[in-house]
């Protein structure tokens, strides 16, 4: 990942991070010291701290994002990928058990998506690139 | 969540408000999609093309993903070359849409109409109430165009209004786990242990966003396992404010008696 121009390397995306709170070590380390290795782009919350704080006013957001789309992703991310390619929905669930739940709790039925309908609108234009 | 629908419709109900659920709607694509392809917006546009099919001009969330993922593609979808290429896509789905559908999370819905919600408080709440921001509702600040961006007061104002005390304790705007989890299980439950460790003069913790509420509540036993004095209830924004509101806590997705 190359480092942004913009970026002025003041740490200030470190001190508001939420992941660097609790120990961990996203983009943002990367950012403070073009020269660490020891940090995890998968890491992000999408939280837009850093970004909201960015006094170079870098996109620090959607640099994240394009490095995520150049390397493999953890298992969590790639099978909640897998599953809204398939059925439209992070977590599948039956229709079926959709309406016995929302039965239950007293709430109208709710329709899934149909099947392939994700992947025909995000694969559209490219064919099968996952 | 099933229950934040039940006591989010029953809290917009009191306030004249009834909501219509989008049918066939799929996964908003945030930040799992946009994590795979820049094509994420596509997904997000189908969910507002849904909406406006409805004839509806609002969609309501209750989920900080949701909400700025959808916020995002009704700006980007405001340039009309990206908007033709949409409509293209959608098309064969007897689809189309412009992007002009404002997207309201819960937390903003009530906020904007505090004055509605104060009205109806009849039961004020006795309670210490450690709430957890949600990260996706106010920023980025230039497009999400609501509340502090960096210091957001809204969700502990509404708190407030239900005569709830608000207990700081400096974590309001650190990360509930949730997503993280999707990383790194370890560090998603000690973002949680911390939050736990640090709230214990709370009677209880609030959330705005169902991935908080799922982390620390769902996932709390995983947290503190044996420790029982880190345990704490953990209720959703329109459950505190149906409960003040004085609504049955049935209607609220609550047990009677056994939440506290």
């Amino acid at each position: 990942m190359n480092h942004p121009d913009e970026c002025l390397q003041c740490g200030t995306c470190v001190t508001v991070c939420p992941v660097e709170m609790v120990g961990g070590h996203a983009i943002v380390t990367f950012l403070a010291d073009p020269d660490a290795t020891d940090y995890s782009v998968w890491l992000c919350t999408s939280c837009w701290r850093c970004q909201e704080a960015c006094p170079g006013g870098v996109s620090i957001y959607e640099l994240m994002m394009e490095q995520r789309r150049r390397e493999e992703a953890p298992a969590g991310y790639r099978a909640a990928f897998e599953s809204v390619l398939a059925c439209g929905l992070a977590l599948q669930v039956p229709q079926e058990e959709l309406d016995q739940m929302r039965a239950a709790w007293g709430l109208e039925p709710t329709r899934l998506p149909p099947p392939g309908l994700a992947r025909a609108l995000l694969c559209a234009e490219d064919g099968d690139r996952w | 969540m099933p229950e934040y629908e039940v006591a989010a419709r029953a809290v917009l109900r009191a306030l004249g408000i009834e909501l219509e659920i989008v049918q066939q709607a799929t996964c908003c694509g945030s930040p799992v999609v946009e994590s795979f392809t820049a094509d994420w917006v596509y997904l997000a546009a189908y969910n507002l093309a849904l909406v406006e099919q409805m004839g509806h001009s609002t969609i309501v969330t209750v989920c900080g993903g949701c909400t700025n993922t959808l916020t995002r593609a009704a700006r980007a979808l405001q340039d009309p070359d990206l908007r033709a290429e949409v409509n293209h896509r959608l098309e064969s789905l007897g689809l189309s849409v412009t992007g002009r559908v404002e997207v309201r999370h819960l937390v903003r819905l009530l906020a904007e109409r505090e004055e509605k919600v104060r009205a109806r408080i009849v039961h004020p709440l006795s309670l210490r109430v450690a709430l957890t921001n949600p990260c996706q509702v106010f920023r980025p600040g230039d497009i999400m165009g609501f509340d502090d961006p960096m210091e957001p007061q809204s969700l502990r104002r509404l708190v407030e209004l239900t005569g709830a005390e608000v207990v700081e304790y400096g974590g309001e705007d650190e990360c509930c786990g949730a997503t993280l989890y999707l990383a790194s299980p370890d560090l998603a439950l000690a973002a949680g242990r911390r939050k736990l460790e640090a709230v214990q003069e709370a009677d209880l913790l609030l959330h705005g966003c169902g991935n908080c509420q799922l982390l620390l509540r769902r996932f709390q036993r995983m947290i503190v396992r044996d420790e029982r004095n880190l345990r704490k209830p953990a209720l959703l924004l329109p459950q505190l404010v149906g409960l003040a509101m004085g609504l049955p806590e049935g209607e609220l997705g609550l047990r009677e008696g056994t939440w506290r």
